[in-house]
């Protein structure tokens, strides 16, 4: 048995990708003169649509990194049959991270304070106590440091990996040293993502959005809800390269795996979803409730019960059942639902406070959600090509190869 | 209640177990069952049993679970004797989350454990036959049912072939009775050994 | 199909030493067959004693009531709901270790799934104690239960936060304990058949439920311990996660936040994880057991303490920054309560910090996660630190309420308040030393099942295996 190490990108997909983030390109132009160029509102409709997608698409990416760092800290060795893959997929952390970084620093820069409305607090009192937090100067630092160090933390964890390719197998003592050596950079990765995603980035970049609410979950929430996005986008990946004859030492004890990993962090999610709702109802502080009201009983009622039934119901439902988890075509089209779901759930975080009184989802931001979709297959594509697809040298492989739930 | 021949063969390795168990059934002997210190992945199917629908029934137990606690405290809340706690509707979803949850869980819990020791015919005082004591220590055991086709002594030839390092025949109940393990009970000893005979 | 017990080398073996399958047995029944040590009595009569003072507190509060505790107009929970969630907490590791783990395939549990097992089922038992005599006329304690009373029938109130914990803490025990039991079937099976005196075989014969070991039974066995993990799993977050709606419901400032669910679970785990470690590196010295928790569990529960003491670490930070984030003046100065260290409990807010967050950063280092002194001395410390995170979240978010004139003078217990908490730890450890000695503390069939994977002895024998190219290995053994 020899395996396909070299991926080739097939045309199709190459065109698919230039089609996607053509489509995306020309969305934004359109976008910009439809909405961009119009009052207030509209333009705060322009740069929202930016704002959550570029950042729904870098926090999803980056979840692969994250996923690589925490299997490599638990000791995981099922997931090294595909863990190219998710290395490729984190790679578009840098693209996606350099225009997410464009764009947040478009709307500090360039005063949206129909977005943030922090940028010009006037002489409103809470927002003037934020002041040490809510303040362009540490925005724009905390936000280059952030995407820096996913960036350069991931790109280490992706050199050490390509490491090993150099070398022959490795000695007990040398698998030992390796290993050793990934946990530390890749508790290095989780500390900074910590101190980023679990914690101040979504304050920065979204909570401050609504700049008088505050949930200490919020946080966690998106984390959540990227976390298991990433696991979705993922699946997808390996299910493509497997139905195109690559990754021969994935089979379905591995798919069932990432099956489990989005049925988890679907209750996961619904778990923080509910703490967070449900305490905010119960306790039914006006200063809370602020962010729920149109949500739940307003303009946004019917994405925010499509939100839980895309992103709860759907998983519990049907990925319960070992069957569906041993299965490829329903585990594409949950991994494709889990995506677009949690894609309007950061349609809602953003849009909803942007914009109360009327929703308004339309090809603009399927457009949007469309080039950078694309932007992330040509990325992960390249960056699959450039290596083994097998890590070969990895001491824990052959625990991957015979690995089975 | 039925008293039945055996032979019993023990294996000191389940690597032997597993060709053994398949040569066994491919000669066509039946197997009462093979008992083993610790589960073995696979066996059951090398053993050609059916896969257990266990998990099946906990689903049902559970979703039994969520439907009586929704109902229950919305008949109490919104039709029994209504109340108004913190201006919340009658029938609050979010408070009654919990409560639905725990219920859930413990309907599908001790609904699977009663349906697991029904089915295995698990309880105090329960008592069956052991065909080897260490079947619980180190030692895993076949037993092949006798049938009035069986040659015994071909059959304890056979497992002797196929790596069973003890093997004898055993006269025994093959199910379960009411009994105290520090007392031996010969359940029809006599009335058995008369029949077969 | 027999698939090839294989795992890399580069891992450290979770059986230490040649065992066979029957050195196992032997290994972990002998303690059981053994007449007790001096050790024990020794600690069991200490225990029981410690538990007979804990009767005799509860008896004055029963007798005199609630006044018998130092509680006042602003503390109407102290020590009491402190000692409950707490004890609670720590009853999360082992449902944790066995279902959690169970689910992610970490092989190490099999060596302290019981043990921990049977530390939660005994903390949860401990911490039921306080809820039912905080209420003060504890012979009314039936009236939580839900049943078409005499009065009206006037129902409880199922949208209250206390009665989901009576749901909760219910379902948990009773659940922890179908799942631990259901596990220790076949253990019990084992000494039976090994057992030589009468009583011990007819005592065990009754236990062990008739098991036999059938490939059926089993299973049906393995289905039910993975189906009870998947219920576990969620259940064991819910349970905290309800405890912290106790909090976190109200309005009051420093409970109300939407945060308190998971971090409260994180800090169970932490602090069960913990007690665990302060039980089983004295157990497996008392038992000789070194070959089956080994170093290398101790160390992989000590990633776990200082991956989930950060995670309670960021949990704090969260709380404390957006406190100030909020500009809520109540909230603030609901924090300034704890932070401040000129206010009368600002210290106990610093040494939770300390010992919940800043100690645990000490294994980050492998010399010191090896270290079996130092471990104890920071389960230790572990355990003392979150019992001050629920201090501080009960003791001082109250004690200053909204009318300065109704501010308390400083709450400090009384000896029959304490003299409860210290009966709690009588029964558990009563209960613990009974379980010591009379149940198999390690899952003798569990061990068995990963001995020829695990095993160090086993592991040297596939070297064969380890020097294979990937390809041929794959080809091999690749199904």
């Amino acid at each position: 048995m020899s395996f396909r190490e070299q991926f080739e990108i097939p045309a199709k997909y190459k065109m698919w990708s230039m089609i996607l983030m053509a489509v995306g390109l020309v969305s934004i132009l359109i976008g910009y003169f439809l909405y961009g160029a119009g009052d207030e509102h509209q333009n705060a409709r322009f740069w929202g649509v930016l704002l959550y997608n570029s950042v729904y698409f870098l926090l999803v990416v980056n979840a692969a990194m994250f996923f690589i760092c925490a299997t490599t800290l638990a000791m995981g060795g099922w997931q090294l049959s595909f863990r190219r893959v998710s290395e490729a997929i984190s790679v578009a952390v840098i693209p996606i991270g350099i225009i997410s970084f464009v764009i947040l620093i478009a709307l500090v820069l360039g005063h949206q304070h129909h977005i943030y409305h922090w940028l010009t607090p006037g002489d409103d009192k809470l927002i003037l106590g934020k002041k040490a937090f809510l303040n362009p100067t540490f925005f724009i630092v905390w936000t280059v440091l952030t995407i820096a160090g996913w960036i350069l933390l991931g790109a280490r964890m992706r050199k050490i990996s390509a490491e090993l390719d150099e070398r022959g197998p490795l000695t007990k003592e040398e698998g030992k040293r390796y290993v050793y050596k990934t946990t530390v950079w890749g508790s290095l990765y989780l500390v900074w993502f910590a101190l980023t995603v679990a914690s101040t980035v979504p304050w920065l970049w979204f909570m401050s959005i609504d700049a008088h609410w505050y949930s200490t979950m919020y946080s966690w929430y998106t984390f959540a809800s990227s976390f298991v996005a990433g696991i979705a986008l993922m699946t997808l990946f390996v299910i493509y390269l497997k139905n195109h004859g690559y990754l021969e030492l994935v089979n379905q004890e591995h798919l069932h795996d990432l099956g489990k990993f989005m049925f988890a962090f679907s209750i996961f999610w619904t778990y923080l979803w509910f703490s967070q709702f449900m305490l905010i109802w119960y306790a039914n502080i006006p200063e809370e409730t602020v962010y729920f009201k149109h949500r739940v009983q307003g303009p946004y009622r019917g994405i925010f019960f499509l939100n839980l039934i895309i992103n709860f119901l759907a998983p519990l439902l049907i990925l319960m059942r070992r069957s569906s988890k041993r299965n490829y075509t329903l585990l594409v089209f949950m991994s494709v639902l889990i995506l677009f779901g949690h894609w309007i759930d950061f349609y809602q975080m953003v849009i909803g406070s942007i914009s109360k009184d009327h929703v308004e989802l339309n090809l603009f931001d399927f457009g949007v959600a469309a080039g950078f979709i694309g932007l992330i297959m040509w990325s992960a594509g390249n960056a699959l090509t450039k290596r083994s697809l097998v890590v070969k040298n990895h001491p824990f492989l052959k625990e991957s190869i015979i690995h089975h739930t | 209640m039925a008293i039945k021949k055996f032979v019993v063969g023990s294996f000191d390795d389940e690597a032997v177990l597993f060709p053994a168990v398949k040569k066994v059934r491919k000669a066509g002997y039946k197997i009462h069952d093979v008992y083993t210190p610790f589960p073995i992945h696979g066996l059951d199917q090398v053993m050609g049993l059916r896969d257990t629908s266990l998990h099946t029934a906990g689903f049902i137990y559970g979703i039994t679970g969520t439907a009586t606690a929704l109902s229950f405290m919305g008949w109490v809340f919104t039709r029994d004797w209504p109340l108004n706690i913190g201006g919340k509707p009658n029938f609050p979803l979010p408070a009654f989350i919990p409560i639905t949850f725990e219920l859930t869980v413990l309907f599908s819990a001790v609904g699977m454990v009663l349906t697991f020791c029904y089915l295995c015919q698990l309880a105090p005082f329960v008592k069956k036959h052991h065909f080897h004591e260490r079947a619980t220590d180190d030692l895993f055991v076949m037993v092949l049912e006798c049938t009035s086709r069986t040659n015994e002594e071909d059959a304890k030839a056979f497992l002797a072939s196929v790596g069973a390092k003890e093997i004898n025949v055993q006269v025994a109940e093959a199910d379960w009775w009411l009994g105290r393990y520090d007392k031996d009970e010969k359940l029809f000893e006599n009335k058995a050994e008369k029949s077969l005979a | 199909m027999a698939s090839l017990r294989y795992e890399s080398q580069v891992r450290e073996p979770l059986v230490t030493g040649t065992k066979t399958y029957h050195d196992v047995t032997q290994d972990i029944v002998r303690p059981i067959e053994m007449k007790p040590s001096f050790l024990w009595k020794v600690g069991f009569t200490i225990s029981v004693l410690l538990l007979l003072f804990g009767v005799y507190s509860v008896y004055r509060e029963v007798v005199y009531g609630i006044g018998e505790w130092n509680l006042n107009k602003t503390i109407g929970w102290g020590w009491d709901i402190t000692n409950f969630v707490w004890w609670v907490g720590i009853g999360h590791a082992g449902t944790l270790i066995s279902a959690i783990l169970l689910l992610f395939r970490q092989g190490w549990r099999t060596g302290v799934n019981r043990a921990a097992e049977a530390m939660t089922i005994f903390a949860v038992m401990c911490a039921g104690q306080f809820p039912i005599f905080h209420m003060g006329r504890v012979w009314m304690a039936f009236f939580v239960l839900p049943y078409p009373n005499t009065r009206g029938p006037l129902w409880v109130n199922f949208s209250s936060p206390l009665l989901w914990d009576v749901f909760a803490i219910s379902t948990y025990f009773t659940v922890s304990l179908l799942f631990w039991y259901s596990g220790l079937l076949p253990d019990i099976a084992t000494v039976r058949d090994r057992a030589r005196e009468k009583w011990r075989k007819h005592m065990y014969g009754v236990l062990s439920f008739g098991w036999t070991g059938s490939t059926k039974h089993w299973q049906r066995h393995e289905a039910l311990s993975l189906v009870l993990a998947g219920l576990s799993t969620p259940l064991v977050l819910s349970v905290h996660t309800i405890v912290s709606f106790d909090f976190a419901t109200s309005v009051i400032p420093g409970w109300h936040t939407t945060i308190f669910p998971p971090y409260f679970v994180a800090g169970a785990i932490f602090s069960g994880f913990a007690m665990v470690q302060t039980l089983l590196i004295i157990t497996r010295k008392v038992l000789n057991l070194e070959d089956y928790i080994t170093m290398e569990h101790i160390e992989v529960m000590n990633k776990v303490i200082v991956l989930t003491g950060s995670i309670v670490g960021v949990a704090y930070i969260t709380e404390l920054f957006i406190s100030w984030y909020g500009q809520n003046v109540y909230e603030m100065a609901a924090f300034q309560n704890r932070w401040d260290l000129s206010t009368p409990y600002g210290w106990s807010y610093w040494l939770m910090m300390g010992c919940n967050v800043l100690a645990p950063q000490f294994f980050w280092f492998r010399k010191l996660r090896r270290n079996l002194l130092f471990t104890f001395f920071m389960s230790i410390i572990v355990n003392v630190g979150m019992w001050f995170e629920r201090f501080v979240i009960i003791v001082t978010s109250v004690y200053r309420d909204y009318i300065p004139s109704s501010w308390s003078t400083y709450y400090a217990p009384t000896i029959w308040e304490v003299g409860f908490y210290l009966g709690t730890f009588g029964l558990f450890f009563t209960c613990f030393f009974l379980f010591a000695k009379y149940f198999p503390v390690i899952a003798i069939a569990e061990i068995k099942h990963i001995l020829k994977k695990n095993g160090e002895s086993f592991k040297e024998n596939m070297v064969e295996e380890e020097r294979a190219t990937p390809e041929k290995f794959a080809h091999e053994h690749a199904h």
